[in-house]
């Protein structure tokens, strides 16, 4: 049977540093998944993504014994994003909140642009509508291996505003989604 | 459950996230009642459509730069630790021979960025270091001054150790390079390091001031590890003036079992 996460970090944090590999291995495709929707860039999701591994390094002595991987990773993926729209917002053309549909991912910005009927880029185009706070507790709660009370956590707010919060994200998220499904040029 | 209370929970059914019991008396209601039914089904439909969201591949640099950045932890950790453990690491896994394809492909330009070789510019000056090194003995006591001697130590380990397996993937290094890497195994305080430096020296073994620096560094290597790997180099590159120093360090009780051992084999060859 393979070690669960919470092991490896506590293995990480005893001096095992190699086992920070296997935990890249395992988080790193979805962390940079949930980095590049929230920033609607790939590029800078590529460099935070990168970034929380290695404050995950830096700070291995701060993981608990209690601790959950999935909700420190994600902390710390907060505190790093959290940086970066204050860089992006102090830069002379701020990126967000209309970067993510203007840029969408590059992945699929070509789509965008030739076909807007494009399912995905609907829902891109939705979730950039979306303020970035209801975008944060939307993917962070859409995470199966966080229960609301650890989003809570990640977002330092009650388990009550982020239940409330994630539930509102999501009804605007849909809102949005379906009425450019219907008309596109909205 | 009303319609309301349903209402309040719809998301977070979507979400997976409700305790079994208040999903299970969601799932009643939504059996019951079509309008709330169709809320709970869009707001699914939404999360699916997110879940099927393609998000382009991160690129490989990315699995290249933590392996970087573990190693560098690793560089650190040894550092902290001091010989000893470092000496039991290295000796248990061949250090860093994985990561030189990485770092290579990552730091093409570490050695021009660290400025590394920033030694010898003329035959002067390299006269200068070669009579250092073969002084060393008479010179400096402890680690510690030849630690202090060294420029390249203001450098991260990492940097340096960037520095040396760039150098050592160069075709056709020139003196200064030469020159580098043998100031890093006389004078670099990492294990990693030393021994990358004398692996790069080897495609330069036919040289007599390679053979001459790494035969001056070995008596002051306090790394048994690194020690061997020089008498191996010693051997290979066929140094026979190399007999004196392999004769006092097999006769020596102190030196590591390992070492008179390979110093010994090394005189038998030679
Ligand atoms: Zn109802």
């Amino acid at each position: 049977m393979p070690l669960p996460d919470h092991d490896l970090m506590l293995a990480v944090r005893d001096g095992d540093l190699d086992c920070m590999g296997e935990l890249f291995e395992r988080h790193h495709g979805p962390l940079y998944g949930y980095l590049s929707k929230l920033t609607g860039n790939r590029a800078a999701a590529q460099d935070l993504c990168q970034t929380v591994f290695q404050r995950m390094l830096k700070y291995r002595h701060t993981y608990r014994d209690e601790g959950n991987f999935a909700a420190w990773m994600y902390h710390l993926a907060r505190r790093c994003a959290s940086d970066h729209f204050r860089r992006a917002s102090s830069a002379p053309a701020p990126m967000d909140p209309t970067d993510l549909e203007a840029h969408a991912d590059d992945a699929v910005g070509a789509d965008e642009a030739a076909a807007s009927k494009d399912d995905h880029a609907l829902l891109h185009r939705a979730l950039g509508r979306l303020d970035r706070a209801d975008r944060e507790v939307l993917l962070l709660s859409r995470l199966q291996e966080l229960s609301f009370a650890e989003v809570a956590g990640i977002l330092e707010c009650s388990v009550g505003a982020a239940r409330v919060r994630a539930h509102r994200a999501l009804h605007s998220l849909r809102d949005h989604y379906f009425k450019l499904q219907k008309d596109p040029l909205t | 459950m009303t319609c309301n209370d349903c209402l309040e929970h719809v998301a977070g059914l979507a979400y997976g996230k409700l305790d079994e019991r208040t999903a299970a008396d969601v799932r009643v209601h939504l059996a019951a009642c079509a309008a709330c039914s169709r809320q709970f089904e869009t707001l699914g439909l939404t999360l699916e459509a997110l879940e099927r969201l393609p998000s382009a591949p991160p690129s490989h640099r990315m699995r290249a730069r933590l392996m970087g950045d573990i190693e560098a932890e690793k560089l650190d950790l040894q550092g902290r630790a001091g010989w000893a453990a470092s000496i039991r690491s290295s000796a248990e896994r061949r250090p860093a021979s994985w990561l030189a394809p990485l770092l290579q492909a990552i730091a093409a330009c570490a050695l021009l960025a660290v400025g590394f070789l920033a030694g010898e510019r003329t035959a002067g000056e390299r006269a200068a270091t070669e009579r250092r090194l073969a002084d060393l003995g008479a010179k400096v006591d402890t680690m510690g001054m030849l630690v202090e001697q060294s420029v390249l130590q203001k450098r991260d380990t990492v940097d340096r150790l960037q520095a040396v397996l760039t150098v050592g993937s160069s075709k056709r290094p020139d003196e200064r390079v030469i020159n580098g890497l043998i100031n890093s195994l006389a004078f670099d305080s990492s294990v990693n390091v030393r021994l990358n430096a004398l692996n790069a020296l080897y495609g330069h073994a036919g040289q007599e001031v390679v053979r001459a620096g790494v035969l001056a560094c070995l008596p002051r290597e306090p790394n048994p590890l690194v020690q061997v790997s020089m008498i191996d180099f010693l051997v290979a590159a066929k140094a026979h003036d190399a007999a004196p120093e392999l004769r006092k360090l097999a006769e020596d009780a102190k030196a590591d079992t390992d070492v008179r051992e390979s110093a010994r084999r090394a005189m038998d060859l030679l």
